[in-house]
This record gives C-alpha cells, sequence and structure tokens, in this order.
C-alpha cells in the first residue's frame, strides 16, 4: 500500500501476487519480489510455483464445472 | 482453559452482539437494513481479531476480520480516543461493495484499549450514478457512490461535523442516510458500553485469557471438523454472464480446493480477469464467500470467530474478478457474485461431503433498485427491492422454494408495505410453474412478480443475474430456470428486455432506465437446480408436484419420462 | 364464588379450586388423556366438594397448539385476490439458519391446489381498483363444495383498510355452502403485511372444526355429568372468552398454556403493591420468563408455530429458554461443559431419580450442592438418590479437570446464564432497568435458583409465592376477560388527520366492548388504549400508551414529545423534528372480575426455629446452613441468609448476603 507524501491519499494498492491481500508497507509485514512480482511470503511463492507445475499438466487434472452437468 | 467463564463469557458476547442488532433493526431507515437484515453486529478485539458475532447476514461475516484490520494498519492506535467512532465503506480495503459502511468504535476500559465494537450495514443510497446504489453500467468506483476512506464520524464522543457534512451532501436522500449512521452509530454505542461492563466484571486480564482461549477452542473445533472431510484437491468451474458493459464476454469463477488434515485452502487461480462491468468481487468478498462455503460444510455450533478462520486460507489473485484491482466497479460482487463463488465450492466438495454441498440455487437477489419523486409531496424516494430464488435440489430433499440467496439472509418488502411506501402496484407474485430443476430431487422454484407503475416517472436499475447461464444440476440434475427481466412499455403490445427496450448491453445489469405511467416491469427469478437422475424421481414426489401445480403435466412427461397411465 | 381452574397440559391436567367461604385454594393433578381430554377433566372434577356451587369453570387447553404443532385440523381453501395464492408458499423468504443445507422450509397449513383467486383488487389506500367479482365467488363456492373442504381462509390484499370485498366474499360463501366454517383475514388480525395475515387467517380457519367439535362434546359432556357451572376457556393472551367467543376464532387459543404464571404475577402485583415484576417460571425442561410493568402484564404478536409460519394473535409476551431442573450437563467436541437444551425429562429423568438416567443434570447438581434435600423432594413422597447424582457428576467433573462440587457449582452457573438469557431477552431489549425490578421465582426449580439469578441480573429483590410449583395453576382463577383489538391505520405526522384516527379509534374502542358485552361481560370495563409509531423510513414500532378516543393537537403535540423520549430511552438516541408515522392502533378492553381473597397468614408470634441444618455449597464455599420448614412461617417473620426453606414441591435457597421477609400473604420477600 503506498501512500502519498502527505499521507491524504493512496498512490498504490499493493497485492501479494498470490493470495491477494493487501501488503503496507509497514514494519510487521514482509514484502517479498520474485520474478517481479510481490508477494506477502514465501509460502505465497511457493505455492504459486507448485500450482504453475501442477496446471501444466492441465489435461490430464479433472475439473468438474458446467459442462459435465448437463 | 477455564471452560465455564469461556461458556458463560462466548454466549454474553454474542448476546451483545444481538442487541447491537436489536437496535440497527429498529431504528435503521433503509428497507435493505432493517426489513431485510442486510447487516452485522460483531465485537473485535485490539488486534481486529474477531471475538464474536451475531447471525444478521453471512455476507460481511466473513469480512469483518479483514476490514477492520485494514483500518488498524492505516490508523495507528495510539491515534485512536475514546469515544470516537470510525466510518469506512473502501471496497478496496477490506470492503464488499460500495453501499456496506463499516462503524466501529474503540472500547477502553481504565484507558486501555480493550476491542472495537463493529457495526456493518448496507445503506441503501450512496450517491453515484444511479438512486440506490447498484449501477449495472459502471465502470470505476466512482460511478458506484461515495467513498470514504477510514474516518472519524464521531471524535471523542462529539459528531465530526464536517464528515457528516461531507458524506450527506453526496446522496440523493440526506434524511434516510442521516437516520441510518445514526443507527448504527447507536449499535456500535450499545456494544462498546456493553462490552465495559463485562470486562469491569472479569478483570482485564481474564478476559483476554478467556478471549485467547475461546479463540482457541473455535479454532480446534473447526480443524476438527476440517479432520473429518476426505482429503483431496476438488475443483469446480462456474460461469457469470455479461458485465452490464460488454455485451459478448462471459467469466469465470474457479475455485480449487486443497483439503489436506485439519487445514483447507480455497485458490481461486484461474478465474478470469477483473470485468470492465460491477460484478467483481473484492477480496473481503472472495474471503467471506469462501468462509460462507467452509460455514455450511462444518458444524455451525462452533462460535464464530476469527479463530474458527484460521485454518482456512483464501487465495484470490489480484485483477481478477475475485479480487478487483482499483478503481474497477464492484458494486454487484458482494450481492451476485458471492453465491456464485459459493456456489462453485460447493460444487467442488459435492462429492467429498454429499450432505452438506447442493446443486446451485438461483444466487442472485434480483437487486432492481428505483428512485423518483413522490407525485403528491414531491419527496425523492429511494428502494432497493429484492427477492428469493429457488434453492438446489441436494442429496436427501428437494431445493426450497423461494428463498434469499445464501450469501443474505434477507425478507424481501411486503406487497402491502411496497405500495404504501411506492408508487407501483403489483399485478401478480407466483411461482413459475416447471422452472425447478428437474432430479431425483428436484430445485426449488423461482417466482415472478409484476408490476405497473403509477408515478409519472421512475427510474431503474438493475444488478441481477442468471439471464443467460442457468443454475447448474448434480450428478445428472437439470438445470434450473432462467431469470429474466422484462418491461410493457404502456399502450404497446410486446414484452422486450433492456436490451430490446432501451438498447443497453446486457438484460440483467443496467443503469437509469426510464420507467413511466403505465409501463409494466416482469422480474422473474431463477430456479434452482435438479439433484440426482430424473429418472430415479419417486413417483409420488411427481404425482405430488403436478397435483400442486409446480410442475406440470407436459414438463413432467418431458423432463421424468412421466406418463398417467403406469401406475 | 367458588372458581375452579383446569389446565389440560401434554402430561398433566392440573385443577385449582378456590372456596369462598373458607377462602381455601387446593391444587391436585390427572394424567391428561390424550384421546378424549374430557375424561381427564370429568375425573379431576370429582374431586371438587361441591360443584353446584362452583359458579366459575376457567378452562385452558393446549388443544389448538397440539392441532397446529401435529397438522391435524381442517382441510382448508384459501382464497385471496388473484395473482396472489402463493404468498402462504413464498413466506418472508428468509431462513432459519445461515450455515444449516439440511432445512427444509415450513408448509402452510393449506395445500397449493387449494388455493384460489378472485378478480379484485383494492389500491393502498383502499380504494376499489377492480370491484368483486360476485359471480366468480359463487362458482368458486360451488366447486369447493365438491371437494372435500372443511373450512375458508379469505385474505385479500389491503382488506385491513376496506374490508368490504373479504366481507362480501365471506357472505357469498355461506350462502353457497351453509355452515362451513370462513375465516376473513378482517377480522381475525386487521393489520397490513399479508404474509403474516394469510398465515393467521388460514390457522384459525384450520382450527375451527376441530376445535368446535372439541367444545360441543365438553358441553355435553359436562351436561351429562349435571356440570352446569359457566365455562370460561383462556385465550393467549391471559383473559378469559366465552366458549362461543373462544370457537369462533379459535387462533386465539394458539398458545394459552404459560399464561397461567403471568395472569398470577399480575395478581400478585395487585395485592402485594409491587408493580414491576419479572417472572421466571421454571419447569423440568423449559424455563417462561417474562415481565409485569406497572401492574400490566407485556402482550406481543410475534409468535411462530413453527419457524417461517407466524400465528400474530395477541399472546403474552413469555420468552421460554430450553434450561430446567432436567437439563442435561455435558461436554462439546472442543472441551466446553455445557448444559442443555436436551432434557433428562420425567423418563428417564434426573440420574437422583434412580430411573436409570446416568447423565448429570441440574436437578443432581443442586443435590451434590445441597441445595436440595433428597429425602424431602416433593414433600416426601419421593426419595432421591445422593448417591447417583454424585456418580453422575463426578463422571462428568473428571472430564473437565475439576472437584466434583466445583463442577456442579459450575453446571449450575451455566444453566443460571442461559436463563440469564431469557431474563435479559425480556427486559433489557426492551429498555427496562432491573434495579426497578422483582424477580418472582416459579415452577418446582425456581425457588432453589433465585438467590443466584438476583445476583447475576442484577434484579435486587425476589418473591417467592405461595406454592411456587402451581403458581401456573393458580393463575387460571385470578383471570380476566380481556379483548384485544388491533387495526393498522397507516399515517405521517407531517399531514396527520386527527379525525381520521379519533374515527378509527373510536370503532376499535366500541368493538372491543361490544364484543366483551356480547359475551356476558359487561362490569368494571376498562380501557387501555396505545399506538405504535417509528420515524418515518424506519420499520419497527414503539408502543405508546394514548389517553383518550380523541386526537386533538395537544393529545397529538404530547404523543409526538413522548415518542421522541421513548425512542431515545430505548435506543440512545432520537431525532428531533423528525416524520413520526403511527402504524397500529391498539385497544385493550378488560372486563374486571372478582378475585378470591387472598388469604392472610397469622403474624409470626415467636421466633421461627429451623427443623435443622445441613452443609449447601455457594461460590464462596460450603456453609452450614439452617433448614426452614415454610409451613411454620407466620406474618413478619425475618431469616437472615444463609438459609434454606423447604415446603411440599420446592425449595428455597437464601445467599449469604441476603435476608428474607415473609409478607401478610405468606409470600417470601427476598432482598440483597
Amino acid at each position: 500500500m503506498r501512500f502519498s507524501e502527505n499521507g491524504l491519499y493512496i498512490e498504490r494498492y499493493i497485492k501479494c501476487g498470490n493470495c491477494g491481500v493487501l501488503i503496507y508497507e509497514k514494519k510487521d509485514q514482509q514484502i517479498l519480489t520474485h520474478d517481479g512480482i510481490t508477494y506477502c511470503s514465501q509460502w505465497c511463492i511457493d505455492w504459486k510455483i507448485a500450482r504453475e507445475k501442477r496446471r501444466g499438466h492441465a489435461l490430464l487434472r479433472k475439473v468438474r464445472g458446467r459442462d459435465g452437468e448437463r | 482453559m477455564d471452560p465455564v467463564t469461556m461458556n458463560i463469557l462466548e454466549s454474553t458476547l454474542v448476546s451483545i452482539c444481538r442487541e447491537m442488532g436489536i437496535v440497527l433493526m429498529k431504528t435503521a431507515y433503509s428497507t435493505i437494513f432493517s426489513e431485510a437484515l442486510d447487516f452485522t453486529c460483531g465485537l473485535a478485539d485490539m488486534s481486529g481479531d474477531l471475538m464474536a458475532v451475531a447471525d444478521y447476514c453471512p455476507s460481511q461475516i466473513g469480512g469483518m476480520p479483514l476490514l477492520v484490520k485494514c483500518c488498524l494498519l492505516e490508523i495507528p492506535t495510539s491515534d485512536i480516543d475514546e469515544g470516537d467512532v470510525i466510518l469506512h465503506n473502501d471496497p478496496y480495503r477490506g470492503g464488499l461493495h460500495t453501499p456496506e459502511h463499516t462503524l466501529f468504535k474503540p472500547i477502553f476500559v481504565d484507558r486501555e484499549l480493550m476491542g472495537f465494537s463493529v457495526a456493518i450495514g448496507h445503506i441503501q443510497e450512496v450517491g453515484g450514478m444511479v438512486p440506490g446504489g447498484f449501477c449495472g453500467e459502471a465502470t470505476e468506483v466512482f460511478h458506484e457512490g461515495i467513498r470514504v476512506p477510514p474516518v472519524k464520524i464521531k471524535k471523542r464522543g462529539e459528531d465530526n461535523v464536517e464528515v457528516w457534512k461531507l458524506l450527506l451532501a453526496n446522496v440523493r436522500t440526506p434524511r434516510v442516510n442521516y437516520g441510518d449512521l445514526r443507527a448504527l452509530i447507536a449499535a456500535v454505542d450499545l456494544g462498546e458500553s456493553r462490552t465495559v461492563q463485562v470486562i469491569r466484571k472479569y478483570g482485564k486480564a481474564v478476559f483476554r485469557e478467556t478471549i485467547r482461549d475461546l479463540l482457541d477452542y473455535s479454532e480446534r473445533r473447526m480443524r476438527a471438523e476440517l479432520e473429518a472431510i476426505p482429503d483431496g484437491i476438488y475443483g469446480f468451474k462456474d460461469y457469470i454472464e455479461s458485465d452490464g458493459v460488454d455485451a459478448e464476454r462471459t467469466y469465470t469463477i474457479e475455485a480449487e480446493v486443497h483439503k489436506f488434515g485439519d487445514s483447507i485452502v480455497i485458490d481461486y487461480a484461474g478465474s478470469s480477469p477483473q470485468a470492465k462491468g460491477p460484478i467483481n468481487a473484492t477480496l473481503g468478498v472472495a474471503t467471506s464467500a469462501a468462509y460462507n462455503a467452509v460455514l455450511h460444510m462444518t458444524d455451525p455450533s462452533i462460535p464464530r470467530n476469527s479463530g474458527c478462520f484460521r485454518p482456512i486460507r483464501v487465495l484470490a489473485p489480484p485483477g481478477t474478478i475475485v479480487n478487483v484491482d482499483y478503481p474497477g466497479p464492484e458494486v454487484g460482487g458482494n450481492t451476485e457474485t458471492h453465491p456464485r463463488i459459493v456456489g462453485t465450492i460447493m460444487g467442488a466438495m459435492a462429492d467429498a461431503i454429499p450432505n452438506r454441498t447442493m446443486a446451485a440455487e438461483g444466487g442472485t437477489h434480483s437487486n432492481l433498485v428505483f428512485g423518483g419523486a413522490d407525485a403528491e409531496t414531491g419527496d425523492f424516494f429511494i428502494c432497493y427491492d429484492i427477492a428469493g430464488v429457488g434453492w438446489g435440489g441436494r442429496a436427501f430433499a428437494d431445493g426450497n422454494d423461494a428463498v434469499d440467496s445464501i450469501n443474505g439472509n434477507c425478507r424481501p418488502t411486503p406487497i402491502e408495505v411496497f405500495e404504501t411506501r411506492f408508487p407501483w402496484r403489483v399485478e401478480y407474485l407466483a411461482f413459475d410453474t416447471d422452472s425447478a430443476g428437474a432430479g431425483k430431487f428436484r430445485g426449488g422454484v423461482g417466482y415472478t412478480k409484476q408490476m405497473i407503475c403509477l408515478n409519472d416517472e421512475i427510474i431503474c436499475s438493475q444488478m441481477t443475474d442468471r439471464h443467460v447461464f442457468a443454475p447448474w444440476g448434480l450428478h445428472g440434475g437439470k438445470q434450473g430456470g432462467l431469470g429474466a427481466t422484462l418491461i410493457l412499455k404502456a399502450a404497446t403490445q410486446e414484452w422486450q428486455n433492456m436490451r430490446q427496450a432501451f438498447g443497453k448491453k446486457s438484460t440483467s445489469r443496467y443503469s437509469n432506465v426510464r420507467i413511466t405511467k403505465g409501463d409494466r416491469l416482469r422480474l422473474v427469478s431463477p430456479g434452482g437446480g435438479g439433484y440426482g437422475e430424473p429418472k430415479d424421481r419417486q413417483r409420488e414426489l411427481i404425482v405430488s408436484d403436478i397435483k400442486q401445480g409446480y410442475v406440470s403435466l407436459a414438463g413432467a412427461e418431458r423432463d421424468y419420462g412421466y406418463s398417467e397411465g403406469t401406475a | 364464588m367458588n372458581i375452579v381452574g383446569i389446565d389440560i397440559g401434554g402430561t398433566f391436567t392440573d385443577f385449582v379450586v378456590y372456596y369462598r367461604e373458607s377462602g381455601e385454594i387446593r391444587f391436585w393433578k390427572e394424567l391428561t388423556t390424550p384421546q378424549d381430554p374430557i375424561e381427564a377433566v370429568i375425573a379431576g372434577l370429582k374431586e371438587v366438594d361441591d360443584l353446584n356451587l362452583v359458579e366459575k369453570l376457567r378452562l385452558g387447553t393446549t388443544i389448538a397448539t397440539n392441532a397446529l404443532l401435529t397438522r391435524r385440523g381442517a382441510n382448508v381453501a384459501y382464497v385471496t385476490t388473484a395473482g396472489f395464492r402463493d404468498i402462504p408458499f413464498i413466506q418472508r423468504g428468509d431462513r432459519r439458519s445461515h450455515y444449516d443445507i439440511s432445512w427444509i422450509k415450513a408448509k402452510p397449513f393449506v395445500e397449493r391446489r387449494n388455493c384460489f383467486e378472485i378478480n379484485e383488487r383494492l389500491s393502498a389506500k383502499g380504494e376499489v381498483i377492480v370491484p368483486l367479482d360476485e359471480a366468480e365467488v359463487r362458482e368458486l363456492a360451488r366447486m369447493i363444495k365438491n371437494k372435500s373442504i372443511e373450512a375458508v381462509a379469505v385474505c385479500m390484499l389491503f382488506s385491513y383498510i376496506n374490508p368490504q370485498h373479504e366481507v362480501r366474499t365471506r357472505d357469498i360463501i355461506a350462502e353457497e355452502i351453509p355452515g362451513i366454517p370462513i375465516s376473513i383475514s378482517y377480522d381475525v388480525l386487521p393489520k397490513w403485511k399479508e404474509y403474516e395475515r394469510a398465515s393467521t387467517t388460514i390457522a384459525d380457519a384450520f382450527l375451527k372444526p376441530v376445535i368446535t367439535h372439541h367444545f360441543k362434546r365438553l358441553q355435553q359432556r359436562f351436561k351429562e355429568a349435571a356440570i352446569e357451572s359457566g365455562i370460561g376457556i383462556i385465550k393467549s393472551n391471559g383473559g378469559e372468552a366465552t366458549v362461543a367467543h373462544a370457537a369462533a376464532t379459535p387462533v386465539q387459543l394458539a398458545l394459552s398454556g404459560p399464561t397461567g404464571a403471568v395472569v398470577a404475577t399480575r395478581a400478585l402485583a395487585r395485592l402485594t403493591g409491587i408493580g414491576n415484576l419479572v417472572t421466571f417460571d421454571m419447569g423440568g425442561t423449559s424455563t417462561d420468563c417474562s415481565t409485569v410493568v406497572n401492574g400490566r402484564e407485556h402482550v406481543t404478536t410475534a409468535f411462530e408455530i413453527e419457524w417461517g409460519i407466524p400465528i400474530e394473535i395477541p399472546m403474552i409476551d413469555i420468552h421460554s429458554i430450553g434450561a430446567g431442573g432436567g437439563s442435561i450437563a455435558w461436554i462439546d467436541k472442543g472441551g466446553m461443559l455445557r448444559v442443555g437444551p436436551q432434557s433428562a425429562a420425567a423418563d428417564p429423568g434426573p440420574a437422583c431419580y434412580g430411573r436409570g438416567g446416568r447423565q448429570a443434570t441440574v436437578t443432581d447438581a443442586n443435590v451434590v450442592l445441597g441445595r436440595i434435600n433428597p429425602d424431602y423432594f416433593l414433600g416426601g413422597r419421593m426419595r432421591l438418590d445422593p448417591d447417583a447424582a454424585f456418580t453422575a457428576i463426578e463422571y462428568l467433573a473428571k472430564a473437565v479437570n475439576l472437584a466434583p462440587d466445583d463442577a456442579a457449582l459450575a453446571i449450575v452457573q451455566i444453566a443460571n446464564n442461559n436463563m440469564l438469557g431469557a431474563l435479559r431477552a425480556v427486559l433489557l431489549q426492551r429498555g427496562f432497568d432491573p434495579r426497578d425490578f422483582t424477580l418472582l421465582a416459579s415452577g418446582g426449580a425456581g425457588p432453589v435458583h433465585t438467590c443466584d439469578l438476583m445476583r447475576l441480573a442484577s434484579i435486587p429483590r425476589s418473591l417467592v409465592p405461595n406454592s411456587p410449583a402451581q403458581f401456573s395453576a393458580f393463575g387460571f382463577i385470578m383471570t380476566d376477560a380481556r379483548v384485544d383489538k388491533h387495526r393498522t391505520v397507516q399515517q405521517t405526522s407531517n399531514s396527520f388527520s386527527g379525525e381520521r384516527a379519533t374515527r378509527a379509534m373510536t370503532n376499535l374502542v366500541h368493538s372491543a366492548i361490544s364484543e366483551l358485552k356480547a359475551q356476558g361481560y359487561a362490569d368494571n370495563i376498562e380501557i387501555y388504549r396505545s399506538i405504535e409509531a417509528r420515524y418515518f423510513g424506519q420499520n419497527h414500532e414503539l408502543e405508546l400508551s394514548f389517553p383518550a378516543n380523541e386526537f386533538n393537537r395537544d393529545s397529538l403535540r404530547d404523543l409526538w414529545h413522548r415518542f421522541h423520549e421513548e425512542h431515545n430511552g430505548r435506543f440512545g438516541f432520537c431525532i428531533p423534528g423528525e416524520i413520526i408515522e403511527t402504524v397500529n392502533l391498539k385497544v385493550v378492553a378488560v372486563s374486571v372480575l372478582k378475585k378470591p381473597e387472598v388469604r392472610q397468614l397469622p403474624s409470626q408470634v415467636d421466633k421461627v426455629e429451623p427443623r435443622g441444618k445441613r452443609q449447601v455449597r455457594f461460590e464462596e464455599g460450603w456453609v452450614e446452613v439452617p433448614v426452614y420448614d415454610r409451613d411454620s412461617f407466620g406474618q413478619g417473620c425475618r431469616i437472615i441468609g444463609p438459609a434454606v426453606i423447604e415446603e411440599a414441591a420446592s425449595a428455597t435457597v437464601l445467599c449469604p448476603d441476603q435476608d428474607l421477609l415473609v409478607d401478610c400473604f405468606g409470600n417470601l420477600l427476598i432482598s440483597a
């Protein structure tokens, strides 16, 4: 979350690239970057990597959706 | 852990939240607030974690912890004084959508901050492009209404008059908004004073300790429930029709549920990039929907607080339809997209826990909003009109007919109250035969409300869904009936949808159409999806449906292969 | 005059008789005979010395409630405005719980295929938009005649403003099908909100044949048994009505069970001069709480026979909670100690009943704590097994890591906290200050817990009446005749027609008085008027009393002023200058009936002596306390706590910092 100099408005909402939480530039919160994307934690970085790997095999993945249900 | 004190404290705090809600219900002006109970009251601890909440509106219960924490990250507690009341509605900072206003008041005991008393309510009119808040064609948050960052509406017990002036100058119904805000403040005042009494009774240390135990207790209970769900990765996709701005584009909600051991991750990656129009959900909504689904799948007697949400992780990639980035519009996300997300999660889990999931429910609240000038007094009126839908068939029973969608628990306004207040006459309000999705257990039916305009002019907008993609069935169950919005202009013969009549991009999401005296509106709400193969439905149930008029003979023949002759 | 009160309950039929000459009041029970409830009544009446001297038999019955709960009533035809036959099925649109996928929507008391529409329509102002199609009504009546319809309910939009169409519909149907019971919504509940009105009217029609039949049999059997006393039927508003009148609108009987305790409380309020009482009637399974304020009971219309099916008849506002002597203590999946709502009931009952019950209940906890004397339960007629109580408690105590008597105390504390919820609901949620009230304890278990509840709820005084276990039945001989009338007459303060309101109020008062007189209640009539109002835009009303029929400038100004005050008192704020909307007018007409004279106790002469002592556990620890026999008390007797006062069917526990005074009627007045 980037506030303006005078603190009166927000310049940019900064979110974690994996889970989407707002990241405030404050003491207790981490801002990690990986491949140019901001993340809130290592957990999210790891998850994203794992997900991309898993979905690489998209054809094998069984996802039920509306198509199968008519 | 002191089991006795914890039990007593938990029920006392929930009782306080209920009393807050009663004050709100009895004093708020917006009917959506008070008749439909679209609000939530809770108590949070000093870090913004939820300690207790009362069961009023499901959509806000999940959003609450996020909302308070976001504010606390911006306003240092050193800047919060006794008697302050903080107001905000920013959708991008934990909010749900522009009409949802959060108020919270710090709870101080002997000058020590012990927590917050919180109330969230849907205020009917927020300025912006259309009266009533739901502008189906908004493309940025600025169209939707006044956006309030966390500000103090009261400072040290006194109204912060400058803030009130700004708020009331930017809405069409300042009198009503004033009443609603006063009601919300009365609720948080009550929450604060009662909690102070309770803390004094137990002492601060015992109170803190017991709350910590209570949250841990809820976490334990939730983990035990989650443990009982079969491990696995479960996925499901659902589709949403246009966003009110792009005529042709459709959108996907994807949910992948990872259930391992005693925790659960709900990953929305794969969902569409955010829409131009206001069907986007905020992170608050995506989180709330995930919690909503999980609460349905687990024991509802677990005390609801941040503890029970700890084992649930929600991943909503930014810039998607489930986590809209500023300044993307989001007013419809809270009412229309939330139930679709819940449905998607339930669809994913349908095989793992068949007794706690169901086929798709209607997934819309109809959300007709209108405004106009009273013919006698000239006063401006605004209304937010909702409708129930058919719910999904389930493993053990038909879906319920005509109930408010899963992210709300609202009551539509009675016709006699509606007509006393607003210049419409309702011509009929009736179930739609054959609107239930066929199945071993059918979905619930939808219904239609047809009304005629009595005023010179009424400006209508709508933010609904299910005109294109019907509620899906499960395990061979068939789709439920579609919803629709039709207009018959005075002295004409043909019913038209909003595209045909006004050139709108979408039939279900539009802003500011001009309805005049003698025009008729027909609002059709969708039926629920069916569960199981129609051929497995018990004959007596089919016979009863025909006898009672829920299913026509032709419909039974077509969907169930029913024939009168055979016994 | 001698009066007999009869309360036909689910398990027991309770009797009470008052003999005027001796001033004696006697209680007894029979087991209810569910197949033919009048059997038990006739049997029980044999106990009365001379039935010929009984002028009035007061009958309270759960027959209407049971018919509704078991869904055994008439096959109803519902007749309504064209386009709206689905109102009873759409219902309110919400669901019972936020997160319970297994919930199945309640069914109305009419089948969809028996719902019929008639071409007619009134506007929101009561103007005729579409005149009633009388031919259609006639045709409908003929069609209904050939089906197996047993009663008709008529509810048309906006009939509460203009009943013409409903009345005419009823008349035509009555012509075509003579004798068929017909209920019209204007008679049953002339208030807006069509679903609630329809639901209540349908319930009325549903009950008509059942109740009429029941009362016919009653009158016949009484005649056969040569019982000639007048009969009064107790309604849900705690008032009495004639048999004919009760049968004409049977939905008024839908909840008459728990009213006895509140009526008795009101009677005590007048006797003792204590105007503000909050009652809790604690039985084996549940506790009922209610208030009497300034000597008057509180009546509400927010009643549902099951979730989602409203029956909005005026009934005494009672808040029930599943906490009683038989409530079971248990440990949930997270290790938290809970009490109730499941109850061990009477069979097998608490562990100490020795009937095979193993689970610890509140009664078992009270035995372990020394509050209940196992040798003197029910006046010695039943012996409790203290070892069984201890075993059951000990088992639970191990699981929560507490010593057995600490566990017993915890169980009582949690049960008390549950009851506190009900007390809060009737007090604080209505803006009352507990410090202005006296807590009245009744039911067998009530006086055992009242000392704790006083502390918990910050109520400084308590009252334990004579025979607390039969306090409800006592209420039956203290009832008045009462008629409640409501009507929606919606107006706003900025365009208020005093004339219209005056006319409506006058008519309402007139009709209430007529209804009383038609039943033969013509004496000592008291009228109470009130108005339900709110800020224009709000959706819930506050009730304010109103002094007369006339709405003039002064009385209106006073009304608005009082509204702002009341709102501020209840919710912590008001909006001066804001428009106020009046919604409902209410009239209560009471014909005050002759009451039994309650005997006075002789004065306490000598110092009263305890008949024993024993150890009792309080929050502070174990204390040795004196045990008294209530029968030994006289007027003016004073006891300092801690103490236990025993009587035939109950016991009163007095905490260390409390004391007790016996008033002239024998009531125990406890103060902190």
